[in-house]
């Protein structure tokens, strides 16, 4: 979600909360003969309200589970779940008098950690990454469709290779018995080396043939392609340059057809680099999320019984 | 007949003697030089002149030598006593080939008929005489073509202004469509008050095609087509009412375009969906009409909920599954002269009535499958026959009285607004109702004018467009079941949009007499009219309000100007969790009626879900009128969809989808049984009706999706786009 200026109600409360939350902490911890600490009724609340927060943050996942409940918009638990899952952290610290203590407590606070860092690159992540693919990815695709794409290009790609295939071979039916009688003995007919141009016509038909067999193809139909040449650009040029040199200028555009499918293929690689950095981090603050919860209910538990 | 052939025969009392090329002839009085000279074997060319019409004599390529100054014109010139008539002298052949390369001078060589079938008379007469290039500078402005009769194409190039058509429309068949227009080189033939042929009340007789010495008037080419069936002989058709004063030359030049068919009892005749060319007119046998698609919507489950959860398509009944936009019709329309039951989509047609008008004329998908009830004989016909039919003065006049004895009551009723009518004031209005044809972009009434009629749409669709300063917008389209006209009465204004044919369309005219009894006998459907009127102009209010401020040819051409209602995703904010899909299928039975891919515009994509278009090019052609606008914006289909794919197909922005779902169909090979097949249904976007915003808004976490009115967003960002760059 980008933070802009509608944020500024939440913004201003979550600041308001931590340094209210702070201000109290200061005389707590300063009048308190062990220091903060969480089983004291002031740290109790702080953790309960920690505790709400977190709570809250952690339905967001729910909620999106039935999106079409009326019960909020799905923007206003996002927002909730940036601002009080921050100030969650502060609060907890609070509750554990900023120590991180062993065992179970241990790690929950290192749940904790991972959990708010991992949400505040998220964040970072969602607020920049968007602009960025929108700008860098303009033939953005359904990213679930990506792979069938690849084949579509791989499908156009070879049609253009065909279609340049059979334009060279009509280049070389289209010779008179005497081109070709020409062309065997490598003669010249009227000035002209005719015989050299069909072998040129010919030769070329097979390297097209087999730049696509072999670069091409794999590179387009393949996802994780990274280290094959036409990924990177200025080496695809340049190869693409040396089939110009091949063909007559007439094919020339076929040509630039193959090179845009690389392009092509080269931005739906970027759009699946980019999509995993966006959504990546979701992978270690989902579950560490669960666990946090999970676990912090088993240290409510604990704490308050025993 | 060679001259030697004829037997001299003895001169009667008021006999006129004459000579023509030196044989004595003897003729009543009265008779004309060329019937004379006819009469007794003597050829005389001509041009204008042809023996079942009345001689005028404007050609004058029958000029004779009567011994006198000038030649006479044959055709006109009467015998007189003791005349001596040289046919075939040298300057009379030599007059002959000047007026024949005159006429050529002014006609394309060779012209449609001469092309076709190698007749053109004038062309025949220039070959005889030897006649190659004119001398004769060419026209150089040209006269035209009119391509818009479906049977008879005019090309106005190779008239010769001979009135032979004139004469055969006039005099023979007393159509009175045909005449002259303009003067001297500007002169022409007219089609009433020289309309286009196709729009004019030409009933496509085919008497002046017939008449037609050149390729002026020739028959349309479109009866290539070889229909399955039995070859009709035209004598037959020409026995039939329908088909009374049709010309047999005519129908036998169609003899391909029209074919009987036998359908045995339980045979199918059509399926709903398929597309098709032809109508079919029942000559004996009972046919049943229904809709063999289930009425229901489809229904997915899961897929969008399930993480691991088989997606599988259900049909959901409306008893079984109600849903809050039901449309409150009783009756569906199909293009046949009744109207099916909603409860129970089934009807017969009987001999006489015809079906697949609207597939014929403007080619449109089947709108319901029809078998045959006992055997069946069936004209299968294509358009240009089809058009002869509905041209024709009997066919009209059974067609007004099948409609107005079965078809009247249910179409009346079919109209939720009109359901309070009375069956005695369905009667008075049987016989005051007119059923009217009109033409593809024929105006039915138009803006401003005083109003005096209301009407029901039967066929086809009707286009309901304002006028405004910065160009027309369209209001709606509207399919048979609709209404209009009803506004300028309730208001005592004059008529406030034009409304005009998009296709083939027939109208039932309710007078202004008969509705404002209407209005008076029924307070309900006064009330009611006032109420979706009020609607009316307050949308239309609103709709100006919007228009007049923006003015962006970049979105235009995106089409983004015709929406009302747009699907935004700001790129900017979006982080493509596709949340907005999901809750999109989740409001709507599992199928997603969003895409989250399309144009963008700025740093907005516009998503493919439907705009709601101005101008909802979707609705036009669906055969049975389930797809139609509410409270006119939102577009729904209703559970009738028969799945012909053609709002699909209509839509330019690919916005509705087909969603294929299981049914159990009869085998044809083995009867009594069913086999496992897939059908297809409409889906689009409805705006998620019953809520104060669309699903696909109210799940997007991240601010990114809205549904926008285009020139009031757009509008805005373009002018502070405008005011950053100044």
């Amino acid at each position: 979600m980008r933070i802009d200026q509608t944020h500024r109600t939440w913004f201003i409360g979550t600041m308001a909360g931590v340094l209210v939350a702070a201000v109290i902490y200061v005389p707590y911890t300063l009048t308190s003969p062990e220091g903060a600490n969480g089983g004291t009724a002031v740290g109790l609340v702080y953790g309960s309200l920690a505790s709400a927060c977190m709570l809250f943050a952690g339905l967001l996942g729910a909620r999106k589970k039935v999106p079409i409940w009326r019960i909020g918009r799905a923007q206003t638990w996002m927002r909730g779940h940036l601002w009080l899952g921050f100030v969650s952290f502060p609060l907890i610290l609070f509750h554990s008098g900023f120590r991180f203590g062993i065992g179970l407590t241990r790690a929950l606070m290192w749940l904790l950690v991972v959990v708010f860092a991992s949400g505040i690159v998220g964040a970072i992540l969602q607020h920049f990454m968007p602009r960025l693919t929108t700008e860098r990815i303009p033939l953005e695709t359904i990213y679930e469709q990506i792979g069938r794409v690849r084949l579509q290009l791989v499908a156009e790609a070879q049609t253009v290779i065909d279609e340049v295939s059979a334009a060279l071979a009509g280049n070389v039916s289209q010779a008179t018995a005497q081109q070709r009688a020409a062309s065997a003995s490598a003669g010249t007919m009227g000035g002209v080396t005719v015989a050299s141009g069909l072998q040129v016509d010919e030769g070329a038909s097979a390297q097209l043939q087999e730049f696509f067999r072999r670069e091409m193809q794999p590179y387009v139909a393949n996802g994780g392609s990274r280290g094959m040449p036409l990924a990177d650009r200025s080496r695809s040029q340049s190869m693409f340059q040396q089939l110009r040199l091949l063909l007559p200028p007439n094919l020339h555009p076929a040509i630039e057809d193959l090179e845009n499918i690389c392009e092509e293929k080269r931005e739906l690689d970027r759009q699946v680099q980019y999509h995993r950095i966006l959504h990546g981090w979701l992978l270690v603050h989902i579950p560490a999320s669960y666990a946090l919860l999970l676990l912090g209910a088993v240290h409510a538990v604990m704490a308050l019984r025993y | 007949m060679p001259p030697d052939a004829i037997v001299e025969r003895p001169a009667r009392p008021n006999n006129v003697q004459l000579t023509i090329d030196g044989t004595p002839v003897s003729v009543p009085q009265g008779t004309t030089i060329f019937d004379a000279a006819r009469a007794h074997g003597i050829s005389i060319p001509t041009l204008c002149h042809q023996q079942n019409e009345n001689p005028v004599g404007v050609c004058r390529v029958c000029v004779v030598d009567v011994g006198q100054r000038v030649y006479a014109a044959s055709c006109v010139r009467q015998a007189e006593p003791g005349m001596t008539v040289k046919t075939n002298t040298e300057p009379v052949v030599g007059v002959r080939k000047t007026l024949v390369e005159l006429l050529m001078s002014d006609h394309p060589s060779p012209c449609a008929r001469q092309q076709h079938s190698g007749d053109c008379e004038l062309e025949r007469l220039a070959a005889q005489a030897g006649l190659g290039q004119s001398r004769f500078p060419t026209r150089t402005t040209p006269r035209g073509h009119d391509d818009s009769s479906l049977a008879i194409q005019v090309d106005h190039e190779s008239c010769i202004l001979c009135d032979r058509c004139i004469r055969g429309c006039d005099d023979i068949r007393n159509n009175w469509v045909l005449a002259r227009r303009g003067k001297g080189y500007q002169a022409g033939i007219a089609f009433d008050n020289n309309l286009p042929m196709g729009e004019s009340s030409c009933v496509s007789c085919g008497e002046c095609m017939v008449s037609c010495p050149t390729g002026a008037l020739t028959n349309r080419g479109v009866v290539k087509s070889h229909l399955e069936g039995d070859t009709v002989d035209p004598t037959f058709l020409t026995g039939l009412p329908v088909f009374e004063n049709v010309s047999g030359t005519f129908l036998g030049l169609n003899r391909n375009a029209i074919v009987e068919r036998r359908f045995k009892a339980g045979e199918i005749i059509c399926r709903e969906g398929e597309f098709g060319a032809t109508a079919f007119y029942i000559v004996d046998g009972m046919a049943e009409v229904y809709l063999a698609s289930p009425i229901a919507h489809v229904k997915t489950e899961g897929g969008a909920r399930g993480f691991l959860s088989k997606l599988t398509s259900l049909l959901t009944s409306r008893d079984e599954d109600g849903r809050n936009e039901e449309s409150t019709r009783s009756y569906i329309p199909i293009d046949a002269s009744v109207d099916l039951p909603y409860r129970s989509p089934i009807a017969e047609l009987g001999p006489g009535e015809l079906f697949g008008e609207m597939t014929c004329m403007s080619y449109y998908p089947r709108s319901a499958t029809v078998r045959a009830k006992t055997d069946c004989t069936m004209l299968e016909m294509l358009r240009n026959v089809l058009d002869i039919m509905q041209r024709n003065k009997t066919f009209r006049e059974q067609l007004d009285r099948t409609y107005k004895k079965r078809a009247l009551d249910s179409h009346l009723r079919s109209v939720p607004v009109l359901a309070p009518l009375t069956a005695d004031f369905i009667d008075h209005l049987r016989e005051h109702v007119e059923l009217l044809r009109f033409q593809p972009g024929q105006v039915i009434c138009s803006q401003g004018e005083v109003a005096d009629s209301f009407y029901l749409v039967r066929l086809g669709f009707v286009k309901v467009s304002q006028h405004r300063p910065g160009g027309d917008i369209v209001q709606a389209y509207l399919a048979r079941g609709s209404y209009f006209g009803e506004m300028a009465f309730l208001t005592g204004t004059p008529r406030m949009a034009t409304c005009t044919a998009l296709d083939h369309v027939e109208v039932v005219r309710i007078p202004g007499d008969d509705f404002q009894l209407m209005l008076d006998r029924f307070p309900d459907i006064r009330r009611k009219l006032e109420t979706e009127s009020a609607e009316h102009v307050e949308q239309n209010r609103q709709r100006d309000a919007q228009v007049a401020d923006v003015s962006m040819d970049q979105f235009l051409s995106q089409g983004l100007m015709e929406a009302q209602s747009l699907l935004i995703l700001d790129l900017d904010r979006c982080t493509r969790c596709d949340q907005c899909v999901r809750a999109c299928a989740d409001a709507h039975d599992g199928v997603s009626r969003l895409i989250r891919e399309g144009l963008r515009f700025d740093r907005y994509l516009v998503a493919t879900s439907c705009r709601q278009c101005r101008d909802p090019l979707c609705m036009v052609g669906c055969p049975v009128g389930s797809i139609r606008r509410r409270n006119s914006l939102e577009v729904i289909i209703e559970d009738w969809c028969i799945g012909c794919g053609q709002c699909a197909n209509n839509c330019p922005y690919g916005n509705i989808n087909m969603h294929p779902f299981p049914v159990e169909i009869d085998d044809l090979l083995h009867p009594g049984r069913t086999v496992a097949s897939v059908k297809v249904k409409a889906t689009s976007c409805d705006l998620c009706l019953g809520h104060a915003e669309p699903s696909c808004v109210y799940a997007c976490p991240h601010d990114a999706a809205h549904r926008v009115n285009p020139p009031e967003f757009f509008g805005g960002l373009l002018k502070r786009q405008k005011i950053a760059k100044q």
